[in-house]
């Protein structure tokens, strides 16, 4: 028989709320984090909004908070979800095997300093080449080691298994916005195949930073709405113009579902549904038809043993960009049939900008509330029908719907899906209990 | 799902594929590892140059379609057409797939569905030539630059899809992209332990049942700049005219490099049907860690959980194992925490089990490193015989492992290819010769 796997840890760092109990409470007010860009002086730059962690400081959670200070901003906001997390499944205080303990991340790429950086290059010309190796000469004088050398994607996982005594597998994957969705698929396989009896999953990331900013711009793929920030964000709208960057984290404690009941944890929910593919389209552009959104919600309900009936609501990615929206919509109701119509969609982008590689677990992190509060939330700025874009996307007014089972979708550059279905737990076998839906 | 698999699946190695300072195929690294040599100058070339001449990458690679292999002309014509958008990495690592598909010949019937990719990927450095024309034009005449000005007048000169280069999935997803490979599709930046935990990854992915083949490597590069910086700021690293002696009493440090290395893994009974020519299986895969709460690693410690796991996974005893393929960095602390954690495990009385070390042939290549050593082990086993540790002439004892120094010594029924990455993780995978 399958090992079940259960969340019994969740921690978030969220543009709207710090702690998953005001995050709660965010997304069910309906609160908006995109404001004006204040991380860098983007006064010149042609995107001046973002959603950004406000009111934070990584003190709040861990101990040796001096320890990251100088750490990028992702490796602080991991670390303060992982250790809210850590804390809600009481795994401090109770007996596990840290060889059996992995933590599997999917935190982003963070951006050294752009003024160091470009300093750099211009210090490293000469006539009209930057070579490397004159590039790195000088980088090696400016950048400071103990700084720079944080620099890495998998350093937040690193850090984490330190501090909780995880002694099994450290991994982090990059899959463009669906990594953190993958990393927490892939930490549900392990524990299912036996490999581990518990893992620390998530993901954390930010690009507001120049880098980012630029990189994003380039590809036309941000909203130019400055003068409204709280407005800018418009999934499934027919007035949508793009994405706001966002930055956040979210993290979960999963188990196998006997060492859980074992040690006395308390069960949030049941990862029961993981599906991964590829569009193998285009690296720029989504499939038309979304066929590989179409393949990961299909693989994600056909791992769960349920059917396009059992689920209750789909977080959708909804990034407010053109394409994403029209294709994803697509893609749902070809995965649903006519059940499309029927299942609540929403887009908690609207409220949370897009935190790239942590959208996904953030999103699971919305899930997880849904499942449990029996409220979802909606999404903001949904005011103008798009013909292309015809589901229920609860606009501006969170819904009480009891769920059973519910869909987290998410869609990355370079032709990446992954959906995940988390369940509410129940003792009984999964898959079988039928759906109970608020009248 | 076609079929409910469970942990008596087999997973057999039916296609390989490298680029490497040895070589740009498979054939050419095996050619080079065994070629008898007395020292070690690794083959240099300028393409990336972060140390100028001397820097030790793979000459002949310069990402021009040639690089590729034998392709169908429309296949060819989708590549040649996306070269531009990958970076180096990006096309060190595509050109080892697509060699490893070719070898197969898995292509020639297939689910597109059913057939995944995952690949160990290092972070992609910014490259300072992507914004020279953007810092340029934030220069004033009399040669300043002005941060401030970026956003109005440097942004606009970035490539508009400079930001795809350095997502380190790419390789992954040109992989995809060109041969319609629409299974389950991720990339681990785990460093140094990357192309090990890929292959451990895709195991799974078969194992669930959500593939019957899937495309697994690692590409890596410590040679571009932010890569060299940080590889430099983790562990010893030699200048660039110095060699890898792994083990070695006399060794200095990690020698830079780059490269990539790919193999198809099948669901046992899939490759049997199409009579595909097995190189091995895959016997089992573990890592572990051990981080310290205070950050004071031991990578001894968690080679040694990573090995005795992988061990019990494979059903092997150590005096089982036919040769090891060690990390074999090249620095004095990893070397001695890797041998200690070999002693450890295979105890005295193994301690005449074979161990061989590529990176003395092929320096670092970081997430690449740990697939092209993979390749190297899966075709001493084809051929019977071992390569040297190029550059081992003064024993250690501190490192009480039994190093290859000759060409002749047998490679066995089976190897463990070991990876570490010095901030406490370790990983290894066991192959064996397929066996029906």
């Amino acid at each position: 028989m399958k090992r079940r796997v259960v969340i019994t840890g969740m921690g978030c760092v969220t543009p709207i709320g710090n702690t998953t109990s005001d995050f709660e409470t965010g997304l069910h007010s309906g609160r908006v984090g995109v404001g004006r860009l204040t991380l860098f002086d983007a006064e010149r730059f042609p995107v001046r909004i973002a959603a950004e962690i406000r009111d934070w400081d990584v003190n709040a959670v861990a101990r040796d908070g001096n320890r990251w200070q100088r750490c990028p901003r992702q490796t602080q906001f991991a670390i303060g979800a992982g250790l809210q997390a850590a804390r809600q499944s009481g795994i401090d205080d109770a007996a596990i095997d840290p060889q059996r303990f992995g933590v599997y991340l999917g935190c982003g790429e963070p951006f050294e300093d752009f003024n160091a950086f470009t300093q750099c290059v211009h210090l490293s010309l000469q006539g009209d080449e930057c070579t490397s190796s004159a590039f790195l000469d000088t980088a090696l004088r400016v950048f400071d080691p103990d700084v720079e050398r944080e620099f890495e994607p998998d350093l937040p996982a690193i850090h984490l298994a330190g501090l909780l005594n995880a002694q099994g597998p450290v991994a982090n994957c990059i899959a463009a916005c669906v990594s953190s969705t993958q990393a927490i698929g892939e930490s549900m396989r392990m524990i299912q195949q036996g490999e581990t009896d518990i893992m620390l999953c998530g993901g954390a990331h930010s690009t507001i930073h120049p880098f980012g900013v630029t990189g994003f711009q380039r590809l036309s793929a941000l909203s130019q709405r400055n003068d409204d920030p709280q407005a800018a964000v418009r999934p499934f709208d027919a007035d949508r113009d793009g994405f706001v960057i966002g930055e956040g984290a979210a993290a979960f404690i999963v188990e196998e579902r006997e060492h859980a009941l074992r040690r006395g944890a308390e069960i949030l929910g049941e990862i029961t549904g993981y599906g991964s593919s590829q569009d193998a389209f285009r690296v720029t552009d989504s499939h038309p038809e979304g066929r590989g959104t179409e393949a990961a919600i299909k693989r994600a309900l056909a791992s769960a043993g349920l059917n396009p009936e059992d689920i209750d609501y789909i977080n959708a990615h909804g990034t407010g960009t053109i394409m994403n929206d029209r294709v994803e919509t697509a893609a749902i109701k070809r995965a649903f049939g006519q059940q499309a119509y029927r299942i609540p969609v929403s887009s908690t982008k609207s409220m949370l900008g897009h935190a790239t590689t942590a959208c996904g677990a953030i999103e699971l992190a919305v899930c997880v509330i849904s499942l449990r509060t029996g409220v979802i939330p909606p999404t903001i700025n949904h005011e103008t029908p798009d013909a292309d874009c015809d589901l229920d996307y609860v606009p501006y007014t969170a819904r009480e719907v009891s769920c059973r089972h519910v869909l987290t979708n998410n869609i990355g550059f370079g032709g990446q899906n992954a959906a995940l279905i988390v369940s509410r737990y129940d003792e009984a076998s999964r898959g079988v209990v039928p759906s109970v839906r608020a009248a | 799902m076609n079929d409910l698999r469970d942990e008596q699946t087999r997973i057999v190695i039916t296609g390989l594929g490298a680029v490497c300072s040895a070589g740009r195929t498979a054939d050419q690294l095996w050619t080079t590892l065994t070629r008898r040599q007395s020292g070690n100058s690794h083959k240099t070339t300028e393409v990336n140059e972060p140390g100028g001449q001397g820097t030790p990458g793979v000459a002949d690679f310069s990402g021009g379609i040639k690089d590729f292999g034998d392709l169908p002309d429309a296949k060819r014509k989708f590549i040649r057409k996306s070269l531009k958008l990958m970076n180096r990495e990006t096309q060190m690592g595509v050109a080892a797939g697509q060699q490893a598909l070719s070898d197969s010949g898995v292509l020639e019937q297939y689910d597109p569905d059913r057939f995944g990719v995952c690949f160990g990927a290092d972070n992609v450095s910014i490259m300072p030539s992507d914004f020279q024309r953007g810092v340029q034009a934030c220069t004033s005449t009399d040669g300043n630059f002005e941060l401030e000005r970026w956003g109005a007048d440097g942004l606009d000169e970035i490539a508009p899809l400079w930001i795809l280069k350095c997502l380190p999935n790419m390789p992954a997803c040109h992989l995809a992209i060109a041969n319609d490979l629409r299974g389950p599709s991720n990339t681990i930046t785990q460093r140094d332990v990357s192309a090990n935990l890929a292959i451990a990854e895709a195991c799974r992915s078969i194992r669930a049942g959500d593939a019957d083949a899937m495309l697994v490597g690692g590409t890596g590069t410590t040679l571009t700049p932010f890569n060299h910086m940080h590889a430099r700021m983790e562990d010893e690293v030699h200048d660039n005219d110095a060699i890898c002696r792994p083990f070695d009493r006399r060794r200095g440090g990690s020698a830079s490099g780059e490269g990539a290395g790919a193999v198809i893994l099948e669901e046992m009974h899939s490759a049997l049907r199409r009579n595909a020519h097995i190189y091995g299986e895959v016997l089992g895969a573990a890592s572990a860690s051990f981080i310290g709460t205070a950050g004071q690693a031991n990578c001894r410690k968690a080679l040694t959980v990573a090995l005795s796991q992988v061990l019990v996974r494979a059903g092997r005893t150590p005096s089982e194992i036919g040769h090891i393929h060690a990390h074999g960095l090249g620095t004095w602390a990893s070397d001695v925490a890797e041998a200690q954690a070999i002693r450890d495990i295979f105890g005295q009385e193994n301690a005449q089990t074979p161990v061989v070390a590529a990176k003395s042939h092929l320096a670092n290549s970081a997430a690449g490193a740990g697939a092209l050593e993979l390749i190297a082990s899966v075709l001493a086993i084809e051929n019977g015989h071992l390569f040297p540790i190029l550059n081992y002439e003064t024993p250690d004892p501190a490192c009480p492992i039994h190093p290859v120094v000759d060409y002749d010594t047998p490679a066995g029924r089976s190897f463990l290819n070991l990876n570490m990455f010095g901030r406490g993780l370790a990983s290894c995978v066991a192959v064996g010769a397929y066996a029906a």
